[in-house]
């Protein structure tokens, strides 16, 4: 329902504090429809918290947030967002439920109170679990498979709703490479054929730049906000921001093994 | 045998009553279960009992109280404990378990100060205490009926909302579903519930009827729909236990219930442990060859 070329995520001069020290300091950011944008910053730098800005779980103290031209404390079309959180894998383990229910809830909230999943809701429901190679596991309780399984799950179930907008906060954390390779496909599929307009958060900088348009640098203030080729010609930040650091993660884990 | 239940009123009171119990308590015992709050149930109950000694100690005052029926004093008791309980779990959100001991500590405590104002009753206390067939009259019935018709419907309403928000609190909220009101709905329905079963089971163990037939559904559902048929049944049958053989052998019908209750919990835990035992045997043979 929004003007072509209004922004997804339009993010006005924020600033969020939990008690007492500032986490987000006059953060402005925008997203247009389309693009595929990578959040990257060293651990506490305010990513999550921003995230949960833009998704109105916390209200920044000050400056405003509207997504789809709606702002974000109006926001009801629900749908429309997708959403897999960094602690995503850290749910109640025991939980009776099957990997099918859990990407049904991707649905409830298009659905509204007091309707029901139809047949044609399985069907997409099956058709998101094809999507993260999980259909065979449709019928298996959740909590017994591994935490790069049940990750896939959830992703499923952010894209089981078809949302205009994914935001993934380190959603490969604990995926092996060759799963991650194919995810990172599947997001670039999804933004290039489908138009799905992406926000991802993740410390693998090299691989994600290969695969996203725009990269933002965050730390308590935004340091950097721009096309990913414009990102990797500024060898100051790429390095400050994680170039090098991933690769020298890379080999360590390398030799651990 | 049972026959006789249809012969007298007040059995055929008990017996349906007792069945509506035996279905509603244990399907939102899924619910209280899996948002680990299955002791809410005992902190509501013990309120529960502190509004019907608030009424003895207000009918001692106002004679005309003489023929109210105290279980709607404990429902509006265990209705306040709720709301209560909703704001504490709020304010505590890091240790929400917190709103237990206060609530269930400060409705003993006030009970026993309503007790003592009154200066002891001479009710049968008992009844409340364990429950008794005897005492399930036809408001009671109708009551029951109204307070089990309103959880089915509400459960059929708002099984999306619950079963999402009772998985990832955070996730139900992006996906725009409203947590504050739906908790408190929720809530609001255990408090009904157990003033209701209060006739049959008694105050002590009410909240046994929520949480022992779903611990034993854990064991063998495979989904979280299975939950609801597998706690349903098995609270059915323990109610059944308990209200026929209860009666037959004069024992109490809510101690019936739950030691048929912990029964089936025990049977269903042996039979998995046998279950998996011979699938561990039947792999472990070529080795062992
Ligand atoms: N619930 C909370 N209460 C208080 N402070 C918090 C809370 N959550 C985060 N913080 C603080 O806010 C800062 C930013 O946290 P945030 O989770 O947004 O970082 P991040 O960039 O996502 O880090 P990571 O890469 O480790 O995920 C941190 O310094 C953290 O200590
Ligand atoms: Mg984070």
């Amino acid at each position: 329902m929004y003007k072509k070329s209004e922004a997804v995520i339009d993010i006005q001069q924020i600033s969020y504090q939990y008690e007492n020290s500032p986490v987000l300091n006059r953060v402005s950011l925008n997203v247009q429809p389309g693009s595929f944008l990578g959040l990257v910053g060293p651990n506490g730098s305010g990513k999550s918290t921003l995230i949960k800005c833009i998704l109105g779980l916390l209200k920044p103290q000050a400056g405003t947030i509207h997504l789809f031209g709606t702002d974000v404390n109006h926001f009801t079309k629900w749908g429309k967002v997708g959403y897999v959180s960094q602690r995503a894998n850290r749910f109640n383990a025991g939980f009776p439920a099957t990997v099918f229910e859990v990407v049904s809830m991707g649905l409830f909230g298009q659905l509204g109170l007091f309707r029901f999943p139809k047949k044609k809701d399985h069907h997409r429901v099956y058709e998101a679990l094809e999507t993260v190679g999980m259909s065979a596991y449709a019928k298996q309780s959740i909590g017994r498979l591994s935490g790069g399984q049940q990750q896939r799950v959830f992703i499923a179930r952010a894209l089981v709703s078809e949302p205009e907008l994914l935001i993934l906060d380190e959603p490969t954390v604990g995926v092996d490479a060759n799963s991650a390779r194919h995810f990172y496909d599947l997001l670039g599929n999804l933004n290039q054929f489908h138009g799905l307009t992406l926000l991802l958060v993740s410390h693998d900088v090299g691989t994600m730049t290969r695969y996203v348009s725009d990269v933002a640098c965050l730390n308590q203030t935004l340091h950097f906000h721009g096309s990913t080729r414009d990102f990797e010609a500024n060898k100051d930040l790429s390095a400050l921001y994680g170039y090098d650091v991933q690769h020298v993660i890379h080999e360590h884990e390398e030799m651990a093994r | 045998m049972i026959d006789v239940f249809f012969q007298y009123d007040f059995l055929r009171n008990a017996l349906f009553s007792g069945m509506l119990i035996g279905l509603v308590a244990p399907l939102l015992g899924v619910f209280l279960v899996v948002k680990r709050m299955s002791l809410v149930a005992d902190a509501l109950s013990h309120i529960t009992l502190t509004g019907i000694a608030f009424h003895f100690l207000l009918a001692t005052v106002f004679v005309g109280l003489a023929g109210v029926d105290p279980l709607y004093m404990g429902m509006a008791f265990a209705i306040i404990g709720a709301l209560f309980i909703d704001q504490l779990r709020k304010i505590y959100s890091h240790f929400k378990e917190l709103a237990i001991p206060i609530i269930l500590s400060a409705g003993v405590g006030l009970g026993v100060v309503f007790i003592s104002i009154a200066d002891g009753f001479n009710t049968d206390l008992f009844a409340y205490l364990f429950g008794s067939v005897a005492a399930v009259g036809q408001t009671d019935f109708y009551m029951i009926t109204i307070v089990s018709l309103l959880v089915g419907a509400l459960l059929i309403l708002f099984y999306k909302e619950w079963f999402f928000l009772s998985f990832d609190e955070e996730q139900a909220k992006v996906s725009g579903l409203s947590g504050k009101w739906l908790d408190l709905i929720f809530t609001v329905l255990v408090a009904l519930v157990i003033a209701a079963a209060m006739r049959i089971v008694g105050i002590l163990l009410v909240s046994a009827l929520m949480a022992l037939p779903v611990a034993a559904a854990m064991q063998w559902a495979k989904s979280f729909k299975q939950m609801f048929f597998y706690s349903a049944v098995f609270g059915e049958i323990a109610v059944l236990a308990g209200i026929i053989l209860g009666f037959y052998l004069d024992l109490a019908p809510g101690g019936v219930i739950v030691v048929a209750a912990v029964l089936i919990l025990l049977l269903s835990i042996f039979l998995q442990k046998l279950n998996r035992k011979s699938f561990q045997t039947k792999y472990a043979e070529p080795d062992a060859g």
